[in-house]
């Protein structure tokens, strides 16, 4: 009896470790805070508003679709191979064997990298087609693998009778060996299913612009913190497959308690459930994927030429602009993002993908500009330009001297958040990042140029310093510093200042005011050393398809009505002459953070691009900081 | 028909295009630099001291989860051994059932059970014990790993223990030997071929994961294949990166070999 | 014969709600070959199990030698087991799986080598020591099952349908080896089948069972000639099993006639059934028998020829080394002291209700 209770305790452990993270997950889905580190009571909401979400839905269906053709073309695949290989010799089977088991047991990394390489060498463009190819790859071994034991259970004997009785090979196949194998075919296509759903990391790796599966777009969320509505539609899918589960399994409990008829009984429904379930299970997904048609409206096609196609920081823009964009223009919109532009950079570079227009940073601009990867800007198309404010493109002229490649689109400054209940004195200088007292409450910007920015601005030098023993100064403050810090983050400073996990943040000036009304105990400031100004441009690359549609974008984003728009919904400070008299607000309006006074510059510079040596030279010492 | 081993030749083509040559590609950007021509900068890229740490700090970690994951999976895989069949397939689901919660979502949660106002600590400070730090160390990428892959490792070893005749075990214990003879002597050896191929499929993607490091390590600690991806999403170094892949590429060409040399029928337990 | 070794005493087993054995006394004496007959669901396996010790019973107990072993586990029973499918280690060699016991028991290396060596003789295997067992015949894989079993030299060795894989003439070599060597041990033999022929050829006593009751226990020559019920007259070789009437004691009428038998106190007039062994039925020229019929089939069976005679509308099966030709009119003649007659069961259930000692 007690081994039986220690077993039975055994086991809810583990269920209970698997299970927590997907209990976590499902009261997430009804947490009314969009943030991840407060609960702000409960709501259904996101269970309505994630049908609305377009962008969702799109990546939902694209996983669906993505899951079912690559576990379809797989099982075809793969059984037929399975076949194949069952008649081969032992020695040659052992070898094919030897190489299904590859995707398997290679790292998905590796795979991911492999593939990646090949279809940029092949000149493939990366996109929805690339992932499907990648994920039959990984999906056929798990089919061969079903196959191959039910093949071995089947006597040669049945299959050699139906010949002998009159049938061709074929009929004799799909009448006598396939029912024998079907289970193994079936258990390997679901396999595949679940695998190609899961799959994160070649995905990564293989995909294109505009295409985006749940897990991609997982991803690109982390750092902004996962949109609500993700946690919605993970728990309808979690609990459909628990629910049809439940339906197949329920019925052993109760067969107990019945007659020995009735067992009997039960057997036949169960089998009928079973049955129920073989063809509901394929059903719903077709289902599901057909309604996702109708809010896919094939808007991420590829066919049509009339579009535009966009790669910009993650939450960057109102998703409504997009779509009124659209509407006014008729230019589909594909859009992409990316983290940080150093992701971004050698994907204009290598050319695999050709973007319209990219929004990259001050330096960046600067480093494409020299290394040739910019088209100038025609601004004859571009009427709502004048509204763009004089101030930025003065600053702008840092890195694009002639204002000829860049239109300035948000700006901001680096500085400090704080939790007024967390700290002991104002923060005003970069100092405290370095006080022993806030040892892991201390969370870092994850980007080499922010890291050494801050830290050179606090030894009183230059953000844009080159200067080997200045930089190797700021290389042992930061491997100082390594040991307070809680982590290296980039947009997660939000939720995490926002859940009080800690007491200093290095953020950008446009996070504050959304931090400050989740959380009313943060403070923004800008450290008295100085720190950096920043300026977000849109560009758009040479070999960009589409360059008058670019043009067409970057003018209708200027337009103030759009600025209005884009800075309520990203609260980043927009350099639009026409924005201060359409925003009602006073305290906005006067809001020192989102609209700074040349007062509070005095000591912020523009990050420049120091060239490919200055940062190589960075980005080793930034490796050596972090693997210390 | 006659010759069914013709069918095998789409599967032959697949993999030569989509296994063969992209493997061949990462050889062959490992071993040139950007100029096309012969190197071994990029293998020897391994050797530096941050390089060598992380792969050291990736084995360290996935080596601990490996050892935690075929812990906590034996004796779970023995006590589903045990049960009746219908009744374990639905037991066995409920431990493939959270695949079907995105992997990145629930490596998230994770964030929020061990974070510091997390549910963890908050039940910790409930029963007023002290709190932990756990988000953002080594420890919580360990408890990712060992998260992630624990099913990987249960269901080969359910599958070989399921697998093993009753009488077997009863000879055993017909023959003299006592429960913990039984184990030692037939369950264990004859549990091998699940153990090493759960020890394969667990090992191989934690010693190579970068999104676990990311997630709950807070970009704190650097595994080599953060660095693999910094290479390649990053730093745009590609052929490095490839040199790194080709490195960690013997430590999988190892596991393979010793897979293959345990499963003489060349079926893999792991399904 | 000699003392009773092993008592079963009103054991009671059933899996779910699956009554496999009902209140089932049995004993076993010492150096007896004990055959447990049954068509497969009767509970001999079950048994067998029970008295192994990987099943315990939810009641009644088991006596061996004297003392209760119900709560001991198996590897504290002095009894081995052979089993069904031979159970044998795949992944130890034909001497270490032979030496299995003997190591746990902690016997000296010489002493296992020895005994490896005495136990692959006496199953004519000698110089299988280094071989794997998964790359032997089943016939050779049943021998080492035994030899593994029996180098611990158990006072009584359980076989639970050891030979129900081989092919016929391996079978049959298999029984003469095994009565062979029950002699030479001198341990007593439990062995399960479900094939009547096996448990005639070796057994010292047969137990038939059915739905998880005795049928009848008795020496072969009994269970055969004297069935106790149809079942056992069904399951026991070829036989006629008629609805009759006791008309009064030594008269019976069946076939639509009245015939001399030799059996008393079945009342008058009451329904029985009466068996007829086919090889006991004297075909005889028509109208020198009790009834006359028509040989209606006709098959040559090396030893004797099979034929069916119709009569009175019922179809005889009778086994003779004279042949009548299909068409043939026969007279039909069966010597009162072949006629058995065994009272009709009342209901299904009661067909399978045993007969208490």
């Amino acid at each position: 009896m007690i081994k039986n209770a220690f077993k039975r305790f055994y086991l809810i452990l583990i269920v209970i470790l698997l299970y927590a993270p997907i209990v976590t997950l499902i009261v997430l889905s009804f947490n009314r805070s969009k943030s991840r580190s407060k609960w702000g009571g409960f709501t259904g909401k996101w269970y309505l508003s994630l049908f609305e979400n377009e962008a969702i839905m799109n990546a939902l269906y694209n996983t669906l679709v993505i899951a079912l053709l690559s576990a379809l073309i797989a099982t075809l695949i793969g059984t037929i191979a399975a076949i194949g290989i069952h008649a081969m010799r032992p020695k040659m089977r052992t070898f094919m064997l030897a190489v299904t088991n590859i995707p398997m047991l290679n790292a998905d990394i590796v795979t991911g990298i492999s593939l990646m390489l090949l279809f940029i060498a092949f000149r493939f463009s990366l996109g929805f087609n690339t992932i499907l190819l990648a994920h039959i790859t990984f999906n056929i071994p798990y089919v061969i693998l079903s196959v191959m034991p039910k093949l071995k259970q089947t006597r040669k004997s049945t299959y050699e009778a139906a010949l002998d009785l009159g049938a061709s090979p074929l009929y004799a196949f799909f009448e006598v060996v396939f029912p024998d194998i079907l289970p193994g075919v079936f258990s390997g296509f679901l396999l595949s299913f679940t695998m190609s759903l899961d799959d994160f990391v070649i995905t990564h790796f293989t995909k294109g612009p505009g295409v985006e599966t749940l897990s991609t777009k997982i991803y690109s969320e982390v750092r902004k913190g996962i949109k609500p509505e993700m946690y919605a539609l993970s728990t309808i899918m979690f609990v459909t497959v628990l629910l049809l589960l439940l339906l197949i399994n329920i019925t052993p409990d109760e067969k107990k308690k019945k007659s020995k008829i009735n067992k009997t009984c039960n057997q036949k429904f169960r089998n009928q459930a079973k049955r129920v379930v073989r063809t509901v299970v394929p059903a719903t997904i077709v289902i599901l994927i057909v309604i996702g048609g109708f809010f896919y409206k094939s808007s991420a096609g590829t066919s049509g030429n009339n579009k535009v196609i966009v790669y910009n920081w993650g939450e960057y823009i109102d998703p409504n602009v997009l779509d009124l964009f659209e509407k006014e223009t008729g230019i589909d919109v594909i859009y992409e993002e990316y983290e940080t532009n150093e992701i971004m950079y050698p994907k204009i570079q290598s050319g695999a993908i050709a973007y319209d227009v990219v929004c990259p940073s001050d330096y960046m601009i600067q480093r494409m500009i020299q290394n040739d990867l910019l088209a100038e800007i025609n601004f004859d198309n571009m009427p709502n330009y004048k509204y763009i404010d004089p101030t930025y493109l003065e600053h702008s002229k840092e890195f694009d001297p002639e204002n000829k490649y860049s239109v300035p689109y948000l700006y901001g400054t680096v500085g400090i958040l704080y939790n007024k209940t967390l700290v002991d004195e104002p923060i005003d200088s970069w100092s405290c990042l370095w006080d022993e007292k806030y040892k892991d409450s201390i969370l870092m910007q994850d980007s080499v140029r922010d890291a050494f920015g801050v830290t050179l601005k606090y030894l009183g030098y230059s953000l844009n310093s080159t200067d080997l023993d200045e930089l190797s100064e700021a290389k042992q403050l930061l491997i100082d510093q390594k040991p307070l810090v809680q982590a290296y983050v980039i947009d997660q400073v939000r939720d995490k200042m926002i859940g009080n996990e800690a007491a200093i943040g290095v953020i950008y000036s446009g996070e504050a005011h959304y931090t400050k009304s989740e959380n009313p105990n943060l403070e923004y400031v800008i450290p008295k050393e100085g720190s950096n100004l920043w300026i977000d441009g849109w560009v758009i690359p040479k070999n960009a398809k589409h360059k008058e549609n670019a043009e067409k974008f970057i003018d209708f984003l200027c337009r103030p009505d759009i600025a209005l728009m884009n800075f309520n919904y990203i609260t980043y400070s927009v350099p639009n002459t026409e924005l201060k008299n359409l925003i009602k607000d006073e305290e906005i309006k006067n809001n020192r953070v989102i609209f700074p006074e040349a007062s509070d510059l005095i000591n912020c510079e523009t990050f420049q691009y120091l060239g490919e040596e200055n940062d190589a030279i960075y980005n080793q010492l930034w490796r050596e900081i972090k693997s210390n | 028909m006659k010759n069914k081993k013709i069918l095998t030749g789409p599967y032959l083509l697949w993999v030569i295009a989509f296994t063969i040559i992209p493997l061949l590609m990462i050889v062959y950007y490992g071993l040139t630099d950007t100029t096309g021509s012969f190197t071994l900068k990029n293998l020897a890229a391994i050797t530096t001291p941050e390089n060598l740490k992380a792969l050291g700090l990736a084995l360290l970690l996935s080596l601990v989860s490996t050892l935690i994951c075929l812990i906590l999976s034996y004796p779970l895989a023995m006590i589903l051994s045990e049960k009746k069949v219908n009744q374990s397939s639905f037991i066995v689901l409920i431990f493939v059932m959270p695949m079907w919660m995105n992997f990145l979502l629930r490596t998230i949660a994770w964030q929020n059970l061990l974070e510091k106002n997390g549910v963890i600590n908050m039940v910790l400070r409930f029963f007023h014990l002290p709190e932990q730090a756990l988000i953002n160390t080594p420890y919580a990428i360990v408890l990712g790993m060992v998260y992630n892959f624990l099913p990987f490792m249960i269901l080969p070893i359910y599958n070989v223990l399921s697998k093993i005749d009753k009488d077997v075990l009863f000879a055993a214990r017909d023959l003299g030997a006592n429960s913990i003879q039984t184990f030692s002597k037939i369950i264990f050896p004859l549990s091998i071929p699940g153990i090493i191929s759960g020890i394969t499929m667990v090992f191989v993607p934690s010693l190579t994961t970068f999104v676990i490091s990311d997630l709950l390590g807070g970009s704190k600690i650097l595994l080599i294949g953060n660095v693999i991806e910094l290479e390649f999403k990053q730093g745009s170094n590609w052929n490095v990166g490839s040199g790194l892949s080709l490195v960690l590429m013997i430590f999988i060409i190892a596991s393979m070999a010793i897979i293959a040399k345990y499963d003489k029928d060349g079926e893999g337990t792991a399904f | 014969m000699s003392n009773k070794l092993i008592d079963i005493v009103d054991i009671t087993k059933s899996f779910d709600e699956n009554v496999v054995l009902d209140h089932l006394n049995l004993y076993i004496r010492e150096n007896e070959f004990l055959t447990l007959l049954g068509p497969s669901g009767c509970g001999k396996t079950t048994l067998l199990r029970i008295l192994g010790g990987f099943e315990t019973p939810d009641s009644g107990n088991i006596i061996f030698d004297g003392k209760n072993i119900n709560n001991l586990p198996p590897n504290k029973r002095q009894l081995n087991t052979v089993f069904q499918k031979y159970a044998l280690f795949s992944h130890m060699t034909i001497a270490e799986n032979i030496a299995f016991g003997l190591k746990i028991k902690g016997k000296s290396k010489n002493y296992i080598k020895d005994k490896i060596r005495y136990a692959l003789k006496l199953v004519n295997l000698e110089g299988f020591e280094d071989r794997s067992p998964e790359l032997l015949s089943g016939g050779q894989q049943q021998r080492i099952a035994i030899a593994r079993a029996i180098v611990n030299e158990p006072k009584v060795l359980l076989l639970d349908e050891p030979l129900g894989a081989l092919d016929l003439k391996l079978r049959q070599d298999m029984q003469y080896e095994l009565i062979r060597l029950k002699n030479e041990l001198g341990i007593t033999f439990v062995f399960v089948t479900h094939d009547q022929e096996e448990a005639l050829t070796m057994s010292d006593t047969i137990v038939v069972m059915n739905q998880g009751y005795i049928q009848q226990i008795g020496t072969p020559e009994d269970i055969y000639n004297e069935p106790k019920n149809a079942f056992v007259a069904d399951f026991i070789g070829d036989s006629n099993i008629l609805s009759a009437v006791m008309v009064e004691d030594r008269v019976v009428k069946m076939l639509g006639t009245t015939w001399k038998c030799v059996d008393e106190g079945f009342g008058h007039n009451r329904p029985v059934d009466a068996v007829i062994r086919p090889e006991d039925i004297d075909l005889v020229k028509p109208g020198e028998g009790t009834i006359n019929g028509v040989v209606s089939h006709l098959i040559f069976k090396g030893v004797h020829y099979e034929m069916e005679v119709e009569a009175n509308n019922y179809t005889l099966l009778v086994h003779s080394t004279d042949m009548f030709p299909v068409g043939t009119e026969v007279g039909v003649k069966v010597d009162p002291f072949d006629i058995q007659i065994m009272k009709k069961p009342e209901s299904e259930d009661a067909e399978a209700v045993g007969i208490e000692e």
